[in-house]
């Protein structure tokens, strides 16, 4: 067991030991020892400016060497070098450092040109960095790979489009994607739902401010005039993805009686981009029934008197926990 | 933006190298018969010129797509997610912008094979077809006079013909395919 281990660490050694002054374990070396100056330099307190200056020493001795090391030591696939996109790699998790997502889309659009770069700039210097123009064919050659590193790029944005559809319309991740001609989904259909649930809930919400506690007769002309009652529901729906709204719309159709109320389906209309053949819609019933409210004063128990006026009944909305989607028919 | 879906657009990416091999094998051949060219340096041009148009046709595509009318977005969105056209308002119209968004493609593309392949050719230093001097020779005029042409501008129409040539046949081999895809094998409703 000692032995194994004893014989790792002396590959190691073996590996990262510089067989001479000039060679990629000494900058590896160089790059431990900034970073380690870093760490301390942190600790021991020193300047922000001291800190930064090492760790970007440490950054750029670790891409240099990382760089020299895998052109000596090629990471093949097939007859493809993957080295320079590695070494790309390394170089866009440092310049592009604080990864929020815009910069980690940014990065990764740029990792494959960047790669490219690393390939090219060898044929156009010296080792002295004397300028100098390559053969035809290596410029030939460099061009078709820039073009399909450029390529690469473009599948990389294209990806983190259809990343950024999904955040304005969430209700897209909810689709079967099976038709298209260009995404893949990976993984079973996830669980998400629509935003239709969060849309009906929010439009009860608002219903049920709109009509609580206002008198019946109010309530019934409220009903009567449904249409126009329905968009100032819809103007105070608050959705998760404020872009989604236009993909929305509301309505609901006319109520049906009950034996002393009315029951009202709240229906979202999907107005947006669908697998299903012709649209779907999610709906929601509540129930409007009056309520007597108990005259001030008068406790249970107490007969009522005679002489005061039946209180106007005010209503009561309840919705259902439940939302069901209707895929349209033809 | 929140998390990332599973979702990755590999159809595209299987789809984009099958049309490029198409397009390249095509070209290649008529570049090939039209230019004189060497079989292996026909299929390096093609591959460039074929290259240079579906990169410059992507970053357009991501550059124009966030700025277009909400409704032909949503279009596009259909499309490219569920491989139909949505029953919007612009419905309609779809058809017409389809067919002009392929005819103002079909010239950029060629436009591009054009300059690209003039760019590439001097680059690698193997551009032969020779421009026209302002001063023609007195037997050159003669000539000119005669055939209505000068052999410069020959060669240069020459030039633009095998390309012309070669983007047409190209297209019309991807839309067929596209078309087969469609209604022989089933799919946009």
């Amino acid at each position: 067991m000692i032995d194994v281990i004893r014989d790792a660490i002396s590959q190691i050694r073996g590996l990262i030991t510089p067989p001479r002054y000039l060679s990629w374990q000494t900058l590896l070396l160089l790059s431990l020892f900034s970073w380690l100056m870093a760490t301390l330099a942190e600790v021991g307190g020193a300047t922000p400016f001291t800190v930064t200056v090492l760790s970007t020493g440490s950054w750029l001795f670790l891409t240099v060497a990382i760089w020299w090391g895998l052109s000596l030591n090629p990471v093949m696939i097939g007859d493809i070098s993957i080295s320079p996109w590695i070494t790309a790699a390394v170089i866009c998790v440092f310049v592009f450092n604080p990864w929020t997502t815009e910069r980690m889309q940014l990065a990764m659009g740029f990792w494959p040109v960047i790669a490219t770069l690393l390939v090219a700039i060898p044929h156009f210097f010296h080792w002295n960095f004397d300028w100098t123009l390559p053969p035809a064919s290596v410029r030939q050659d460099l061009i078709v790979l820039l073009l399909v590193n450029l390529l690469l790029s473009s599948w990389i944005l294209f990806y983190f489009r259809v990343q950024h559809w999904f955040n304005d319309y969430p209700s897209l991740i909810a689709e079967n994607l099976d038709n298209s001609a260009f995404v893949y989904r990976f993984g079973a259909d996830t669980n998400n739902a629509s935003q239709a649930d969060l849309l009906l809930s929010s439009a009860a919400t608002s219903l049920a401010q709109q009509l609580n506690d206002t008198p019946w007769p109010r309530v019934e002309r409220w009903l009567l005039n449904l249409d126009n009652s329905i968009d100032s529901v819809a103007d105070n729906i608050v959705l998760n993805a404020a872009k989604e709204r236009v993909f929305w719309s509301l309505d609901a159709p006319r109520p049906q009686s009950l034996s002393n109320g009315y029951q009202l389906r709240l229906r979202a209309n999907w107005l947006g981009p669908t697998a299903k053949q012709n649209g779907y819609y999610a709906e929601k019933v509540c129930t409007i029934l009056p309520r007597t409210l108990q005259p001030r004063g008068s406790a249970e128990g107490q007969p009522e008197q005679p002489e005061q006026p039946a209180p106007t009944p005010v209503a009561q909305v309840t919705c259902s926990e439940e939302t069901t989607e209707v895929e349209r028919s033809a | 933006m929140g998390e990332l879906e599973p979702v990755f657009p590999f159809r595209a990416v299987l789809f984009q190298i099958l049309f490029l091999l198409v397009a390249i094998a095509l070209e290649a051949m008529v570049l090939r018969q039209k230019l004189r060219l060497g079989y292996q340096q026909s299929v390096q041009y093609a591959t460039a010129i074929n290259l240079l148009a579906v990169v410059v046709g992507w970053f357009t595509f991501l550059a124009v797509e966030p700025l277009v009318d909400p409704r032909l977005q949503a279009q596009v969105i259909s499309y490219v997610l569920f491989d139909n056209l949505l029953n919007n308002t612009l419905k309609p119209q779809m058809g017409w912008i389809i067919l002009v968004t392929g005819l103002i493609a079909f010239f950029m593309t060629l436009i591009l094979k054009l300059k690209g392949l003039e760019l590439i050719m001097r680059a690698i230093g193997t551009w032969d077809v020779p421009a026209q001097p302002k001063e023609l020779t007195r037997t050159q005029r003669y000539a000119r006079s005669r055939t209505g042409t000068t052999q410069y501008q020959q060669a240069a129409s020459q030039f633009a013909i095998a390309v012309l040539q070669a983007n047409a046949l190209s297209f019309s081999a991807i839309l067929l395919l596209l078309v087969v895809r469609a209604y022989i094998l089933g799919g946009v409703t």
